[in-house]
């Protein structure tokens, strides 16, 4: 798929994961490059710059093996800027598929 | 590559920024390595779907440099700003240095000819100083009538430059947030 495209929906991404519960970073990764091929680290940056913009809040839990991990929670502001991508990557998609039902139904 | 080369590498082209938050982003990486490495996957596994080190520190970098330009709108921190979203990637050399390079040349000759036409009667007076025989009454008050004018433009121009500048630094943010970077060429 196009580079351009893919980062703009990365964020879309993000923000649905946090949307259901609070996330540490690797798990977002994971739950990401399962369904899209991505060079796992530019996720870091975006976590970074939407936590700087008041999309996120974080904090340290504790975990049972290894260090503590760093979550992700969405504050109300993030979850209006969630609403507003959804909304614009719906009637994006919808208009796209409409085009390729007309294409495939012309042939 | 392995965990500490990656880190050392992101650690290096990351120098630009505070110590505090090259140490916040080099802890967020740890993390992640030390749960990879909890799952059974080797250093080397993770560090190769990380990707590069580079791209991702420049992604950082340029976010930095962009949010810096924003709060303190300074020329050297936005060619600094420009410079880094430049580097993200060659599409960006295009759109972005291509209305740069324009709207400074615009922003540049409006200040020019303002101050210029500002200064207009300092010029006719020393003109009149070195060739007292050439003056007459007309350029002098034509020349009082450009330095209004030149005011005027200057005032102007103070206003169009805030305004160009604020609206080119969202147009950076968006270049950061949606173009090419630390994504694979597919």
């Amino acid at each position: 798929m196009n580079v351009q495209f893919k980062k703009g929906v990365l964020e879309l991404c993000v923000l649905v994961l946090l949307d259901q519960k609070e996330r540490y970073g690797y798990e977002l990764v994971q739950k990401i490059s399962e369904q899209i091929d991505i060079s796992e680290g530019s996720v870091y940056p975006l976590l970074r710059r939407l936590t700087k913009e008041g999309y996120f809040t974080t904090y340290l839990k504790e975990s049972t093996e290894g260090p503590p991990r760093k979550y992700y929670k969405l504050t109300d502001v993030g979850r209006n800027y969630l609403q507003e991508l959804l909304d614009e990557w719906n009637q994006f998609s919808n208009g796209v598929n409409q085009l390729i039902k007309e294409g495939v139904h012309d042939d | 590559m392995t965990k500490d080369q990656f880190l050392s590498t992101l650690n290096t082209s990351l120098k630009r920024l505070s110590t505090e938050e090259r140490h916040d982003i080099l802890q967020d990486f740890e993390e992640h390595f030390a749960i990879g490495v909890g799952e059974g996957k080797t250093e080397e596994q993770i560090s190769a779907s990380l990707g590069s080190p580079h791209q991702i520190a420049k992604e950082l970098v340029a976010t930095y440099h962009v949010d810096k330009v924003e709060t303190t709108a300074t020329t050297s921190n936005m060619f600094r700003a420009v410079w880094a979203v430049i580097g993200l990637g060659f599409f960006n050399l295009i759109i972005v240095l291509g209305p740069f390079i324009a709207l400074a040349a615009i922003i540049l000759s409006g200040w020019i000819a303002g101050i210029s036409f500002i200064v207009s009667p300092v010029i006719v007076m020393i003109n009149t100083i070195i060739y007292p025989e050439v003056f007459n009454f007309y350029n002098l008050f034509f020349s009082i009538a450009l330095a209004g004018l030149g005011l005027l433009i200057t005032i102007g121009m103070y206003y169009v430059t805030r305004t160009v500048t604020r609206w080119f630094v969202r147009y950076l943010k968006f270049n950061v947030r949606f173009l090419k970077g630390g994504l694979k060429h597919v």
